[in-house]
């Protein structure tokens, strides 16, 4: 009997941890790509592209490094999905929506910080991602990843249209 | 140069596969795999057991590594009960010529009450059952049960099996963790309804073994009533899935029809355990 209890709670404690990792990861997720999109609607007009170089028509008065930077980690759920990708191979989904939510909120940060700067336009915007290792496992683990955003914050006399 | 600025795309870099049926896919497909590789290598097993000369069986499990098993190690004593039980298994398997075993007897300190047959003719009785059993014919038959295994070689298909679960969960990579406990305990149910066979099969040799031992199966199942029965109630089948000797009204029954047909008496003098 004791071998029962004490195998349902092997059982038990990790699949209850992969619900609860799972209904709060989604419902973090969930409303972190909420606030995303209705941040990107509002700074809609302010770009934030690729250019090494301003265009000709920009007629830039300052400039400076603007960056943008978000540390995003990974719940068991999605570490678990990981975890049955690497067996079998094939695309690990459940990174992907962490990835993209890092990526976009880097970005709306680097907007975020070119305005508080005076800038109206951010120019050269680069991504770079790192992984934040864990001192667990020596160092292998996974804390979490970066993502960083940086441009040239460009203040314009006249913002493109 | 026009400025025409674009929302970014939801829909590209994010896979729209809910991750719930991801994680079932998986899962399913993983544990399918396993199973799959378990069911081939316990096969190959089966195939191989019986040509596993019982010699090159005695010689690979020579009982070296009994000294771990039994805990007798030095300055401590073994168990005084088990030159009883040593003994009764003798007398028993005398009843068994020409068996090509060296069988000894090993008691093991634990309070579950178990007994198991290992390669090599070493039967590992726990105390916890000595301290349960009431008669001799009792612990006869718990022994004469694991010299079934012998005759049909369960023990060696139950290592075979063994190893076998055991390379499945080292090679697709959870030798711990609540993963791999999560898939153990699937093998183990899994595994339990191939055994059934082997256990009815030992139990009427093991029955075979008491009466020509005793005249009589008096007393030898009564071991077996005490148990929990697993039809009882919910924690009590739990108990007996987990139990490597589930034990059931069907079971005692099975073993009461045995004897009926081979003429075993169920009349009899139950002779005390001589232990105290």
């Amino acid at each position: 009997m004791d071998s029962a209890i004490q195998s349902a709670i092997e059982i038990g404690f990790p699949l209850s941890l992969l619900v609860f990792a799972y209904v709060v990861g989604s419902t973090i997720e969930r409303r972190h790509y909420r606030r995303i999109r209705v941040r990107e609607r509002q700074w809609q007009r302010v770009p934030a592209v690729t250019f090494r170089s301003t265009p000709a028509s920009w007629q830039v008065s300052e400039s400076g490094l603007v960056t943008g930077s978000v540390v995003i980690s990974v719940d068991y759920f999605k570490r678990f999905l990981a975890g049955l990708r690497q067996f079998i191979g094939g695309r690990v989904k459940s990174y992907e929506s962490m990835l993209d939510r890092a990526r976009r909120e880097a970005v709306l940060r680097l907007k975020a910080d070119a305005m508080e700067r005076g800038y109206n336009a951010v120019v050269g915007v680069r991504l770079e991602t790192s992984r934040m290792a864990n001192g667990r496992r020596n160092g292998q683990g996974i804390a979490g990843l970066e993502v960083l955003a940086y441009g040239t914050g460009l203040l314009l006399r006249q913002p493109p249209a | 140069m026009s400025f025409d600025p674009a929302l970014p795309d939801d829909s590209v870099n994010v896979s729209r596969t809910h991750p719930v049926r991801e994680a079932l896919v998986l899962v399913a497909g993983i544990a399918g795999i396993g199973a799959g590789l378990f069911v081939a290598i316990a096969l190959a097993v089966d195939l191989l057991v019986p040509r596993v000369p019982p010699q090159l069986e005695s010689w690979l499990f020579d009982g070296s590594w009994l000294s771990v098993a039994d805990g007798s190690r030095e300055g401590e004593a073994a168990d005084p009960r088990s030159a009883v039980v040593d003994d009764l298994l003798m007398r028993l398997s005398a009843h068994w010529p020409d068996h090509p075993y060296a069988f000894r007897a090993v008691v093991l300190e634990e309070d579950e009450p178990n007994a198991m047959a290992f390669p090599g003719g070493v039967i590992v009785v726990t105390s916890g059952l000595l301290d349960r059993v009431e008669s001799e014919n009792e612990l006869a038959f718990v022994l004469g049960h694991e010299l079934g295994h012998y005759q049909h070689r369960d023990h060696l298909r139950g290592l075979g099996r063994g190893l076998a679960f055991g390379l499945v969960m080292t090679a697709l990579g959870w030798g711990g963790g609540g993963t791999a406990r999560l898939f153990t305990f699937a093998g183990l149910l899994a595994g339990r309804g191939f055994e059934r066979d082997q256990e009815a099969a030992a139990d009427a040799f093991g029955l075979g073994l008491v009466d020509a031992e005793y005249g009589h199966v008096a007393g030898a199942a009564d071991f077996f009533r005490r148990l929990p029965d697993p039809n009882d109630g919910v924690t009590e089948r739990i108990a007996s899935y987990l139990a490597t000797h589930p034990v059931s009204a069907e079971r005692i029954q099975a073993l009461s029809r045995t004897a009926e047909e081979q003429g075993w008496s169920a009349l009899g003098p139950v002779i005390p355990l001589a232990t105290e």
